[in-house]
């Protein structure tokens, strides 16, 4: 499936994300079930299956490594997790402090130092996705070119492991705040 | 059932919409463009849920509540707490006086309770049961007003799991009615609102009901309600504000745990519960109760009801938190914040969903209307009598679903807000040479590990050809449909065979006992069921003819050479049959008049999409590939 294909955008990275949630509504309205209640059975389930695949591209194009996941896999590069090359050894070293430090401050229940490091790491991540921006931003797409871009893509996988965990640390900081409470 | 009367213009069944609460029931239809609740002969709109089983036979509502604290074991309050439950869930046991029977081995492991014990009256009831007398009371209220009902559309918490949504609807279907759709309470609120006010803007729904409690964060954008994230707790309620002031009055009266007796525990509940109602007004309310020697009045201040509630508040709190971060939105950029359910007109609520959202909520509409209200306005809509085509509800996904890999930890499938329908699949291999099954456990929730979530079904694949191990191809696909409900099917991909899966659900009935319960419940079995059926069938033909010739007319351009004739005649013999007595002869033309206009509703939705897609050609959309279609469910 190309997911642009089916919500009618240009295949690049930076989407209009405002522009791109009225296009899923207006898509949204032509297709969704209750428009179809009335309808017969095989028409209800043609206009499911695409309103289905509507919000499955909705789905990728909002999220920004399933985008670019997305767009790697239209230029024919492949970028599963077990294809991903490997990171360079100094983002390693820089991953593995970050994490040290977010385990440490989780250990102090430390929030400042959790908001530090995950403004940090959401700093990193808009660069990231620059880089993709500009990237895919070409009208002349080059196979290697678009290859070179890969790594960046583990960044961003690695940027995003990083704030689900911060979020996951936040949210459990502040269930047992509030179960000391009761 | 009326069945004469479904094609006399006059007496068209009017689609209702249902709120089956924790504590009341109501039902509310739209009555020249305005959704009105439906008043008893007292003008009662809240019907009590709660259902008492006599010797004398069932009784619902106001009747069974007077029955509560003399009858508790056979009297069933706040149903709707045990729906899609395990027997075995330690939740259950500590949720009321009632008797519990441990369901045998191989039966499903669903909730029941044994009312009537040692009379003649004496059954078990599972909480489906239960609810469908609450339904059906409905039901008879709603016919004394409107005649003929044509659907419902039912609420449920957005924080309804599958199992539970599954119970809901097989209450319905036990009912005798056709669900139209689920809808999630804070959705109907919202839809109750905004047709009133027609602003576009962000909203907030604060739904605390007896039972649950949701949060929900929706944008409403040129009438569209996109649903941009759900959370709450579904065992959260006004009731813990019953049992909070009930723990406090047992102190009070000086008595021990074993001096609890089940008619007491009642009778301090609904002593709790009016106290509560007591405390919205006034600032201090006073019971008479019996403790150790004699009665004693019992009194309880505002400000100690209100200490009494924080940690309550407090986890409402962190569902709303919760749901703003994953709308990716902060509390100042929330337009208006809408209460629902009747614990919201305590004060202390509405003080802390201020104090939480930095503005006052909104109470123009009766909170323990809203619901019904707005499933009115929904179920309107779903049966083509409103403006159709300005408004719709986007609904997501209120937990994430996924399946048990290695290590008993969950592979996600659909994450919580997803916009629904959606379908997902995962793809997955043997383990082992030669393995001829598969099995694959669902669960539903946010945590890692599969202890930690909600079981909702396990099935085994079998027929797998023996391969060596990795080599098979397991491709298994979840579907959720517009009622937040799943279906999941598997396919061995390297040899192509489909295989069917049976879904055992973890908690709930399965269909045969569904349709056995159906059938135990008519007076004369299957005589009843064929006119059924053929009620069903008359309506869904009659439905379909207007679309059909609905469609010919707004849209005659895509109509090519011969068609408009074709169906034409396939409508015509829709008719005839329709006017005769065999349902299946009916539903055969409902599937020819289905084939005559398949093309033609094909070309429709193009049209559709590329129009909604401004700027391209028809022919664009038509040419790009599309995946092989998901079976509509």
């Amino acid at each position: 499936m190309d997911p642009f294909a089916t919500l009618g955008i240009d295949r690049r990275f930076d989407v209009d994300l405002p522009a791109l949630e009225k296009r899923h509504r207006e898509l949204s309205r032509a297709l969704h079930p209750d428009r179809f209640a009335d309808a017969g059975a095989s028409e209800r389930k043609a206009t499911l299956a695409k309103a289905v695949e509507v919000n499955e591209a909705w789905r990728i194009v909002r999220d920004p490594i399933q985008r670019a996941e997305a767009l790697f896999a239209l230029a024919g590069v492949v970028v599963d997790e077990a294809h991903t090359p490997k990171p360079t050894p100094e983002l390693l070293m820089e991953a593995m402090e970050l994490r040290e430090m977010l385990e440490e401050a989780k250990e102090k229940r430390d929030l400042a130092a959790i908001e530090r490091l995950a403004g940090k790491v959401d700093a990193s991540r808009r660069a990231a996705e620059d880089k993709l921006c500009a990237g895919f931003a070409e009208k002349e797409r080059k196979h290697a070119k678009i290859e070179a871009l890969v790594p960046v893509l583990g960044e961003l996988r690695f940027h995003k492991r990083f704030l689900d965990e911060v979020s996951a640390i936040e949210d459990a900081i502040a269930e047992a705040d509030v179960a000391a409470q009761s | 059932m009326v069945l004469l009367e479904i094609f006399d213009p006059k007496a068209r069944p009017r689609p209702v919409g249902i709120d089956l609460g924790t504590t009341n029931s109501l039902v509310a239809f739209v009555k020249n463009e305005r959704p009105v609740a439906i008043a008893d002969c007292n003008g009662v709109t809240l019907l009590p849920s709660v259902v008492a089983y006599a010797e004398s036979g069932v009784t619902v509502g106001d009747g069974a509540k007077t029955r509560a604290s003399s009858y508790p074991r056979d009297t069933i309050v706040s149903v709707k707490r045990f729906m899609g439950r395990g027997a075995d869930d330690p939740e259950t046991r500590r949720m009321g006086p009632y008797e519990f029977v441990t369901p045998g081995a191989g039966e499903a492991n669903v909730v029941k309770f044994k009312v009537g014990a040692g009379t003649r009256a004496e059954r078990v009831v599972t909480p489906v049961e239960v609810s469908a007398e609450i339904l059906r009371a409905l039901v008879r209220l709603a016919e004394d007003e409107l005649t003929h009902i044509g659907g419902a559309v039912i609420t449920v918490p957005a924080y309804f799991d599958d199992a539970q949504r599954q119970a809901t609807r097989d209450a319905g279907r036990l009912a005798g009615l056709e669900v139209l759709r689920l809808l999630n309470e804070p959705t109907a609120a919202a839809l109750a609102y905004g047709l009133e006010k027609k602003k576009n803007g962000t909203f907030a729904v604060y739904d605390l009901g007896g039972g649950t409690f949701d949060v929900t964060v929706l944008v409403l954008e040129d009438g569209v309600f996109q649903v941009r994230s759900t959370g709450g707790d579904s065992a959260l309620g006004g009731d813990d504000m019953d049992r909070a002031i009930a723990e406090d009055v047992f102190a009070q009266l000086g008595l021990e745990t074993s001096a609890r007796t089940p008619t007491l525990i009642r009778m301090v509940l609904d002593a709790a519960r009016a106290m509560k109602h007591t405390l919205t007004e006034a600032d201090h309310a006073e019971t008479q109760l019996p403790a150790k020697h004699g009665d004693k009045t019992v009194r309880i201040e505002r400000s100690r009801f209100d200490a009494l509630i924080v940690p309550l508040l407090e986890r409402t709190g962190l569902a709303c938190r919760r749901a703003l971060k994953d709308a990716g939105l902060t509390k100042e950029q929330i337009d208006g914040v809408i209460l629902v359910g009747g614990a919201t007109r305590v004060p202390a609520v509405r003080a802390y969903v201020a104090k939480t959202f930095g503005k006052e909520p909104l109470a123009d509409i009766d909170p323990d209307q809203v619901v019904a209200l707005g499933a009115a306005v929904q179920a309107d809509l779903l049966a083509g009598e409103g403006p159709k085509d300005d408004v719709l509800l986007l609904d997501v996904l209120p937990l994430s679903l996924g399946i048990e890999v290695g290590g008993g930890v969950v592979d996600k499938i659909l994450p919580r807000n997803t916009t629904i329908p959606a379908a997902a699949r995962a793809t997955y291999t043997t383990q082992e040479d030669k393995q001829t099954g598969f099995e694959i456990h669902v669960v539903q929730g946010e945590r890692e590990m599969v202890a930690d979530n909600r079981s909702l079904a396990r099935f085994t694949l079998r027929g797998i050809p023996p391969m060596a191990a990795g080599l098979a191809k397991l491709e298994v696909t979840f579907r959720v449909n517009a009622d937040g409900m799943l279906d999941v099917d598997a396919l061995e991909t390297t040899t192509g065979v489909h295989q069917k899966v049976m879904v055992k659900p973890s908690y709930g009935l399965d269909d045969e006992t569904v349709e056995q319960m159906l059938m135990d419940a008519l007076d004369h079995g299957e005589d009843d069921l064929l006119l059924r059926r053929l009620a069903e069938n008359r309506v869904e033909a009659h439905r379909l003819i207007t679309a059909t010739g609905k469609a010919m007319a707004t849209e005659s351009a895509l109509l090519i050479p011969g068609e408009r004739e074709s169906i034409t005649s396939a409508m015509r013999a829709l008719e005839e049959a329709a006017r005769g007595e065999d349902p299946a002869k009916i539903h055969d033309r409902i599937e020819e008049l289905d084939e005559a206009s398949r093309e033609f509703a094909g070309r429709r939705m193009n049209h559709a999409i590329a129009r909604a897609i401004e700027g391209r050609r028809v022919d664009d959309v038509e040419a790009s590939p599309s995946r092989p279609s998901l079976d509509a469910h």
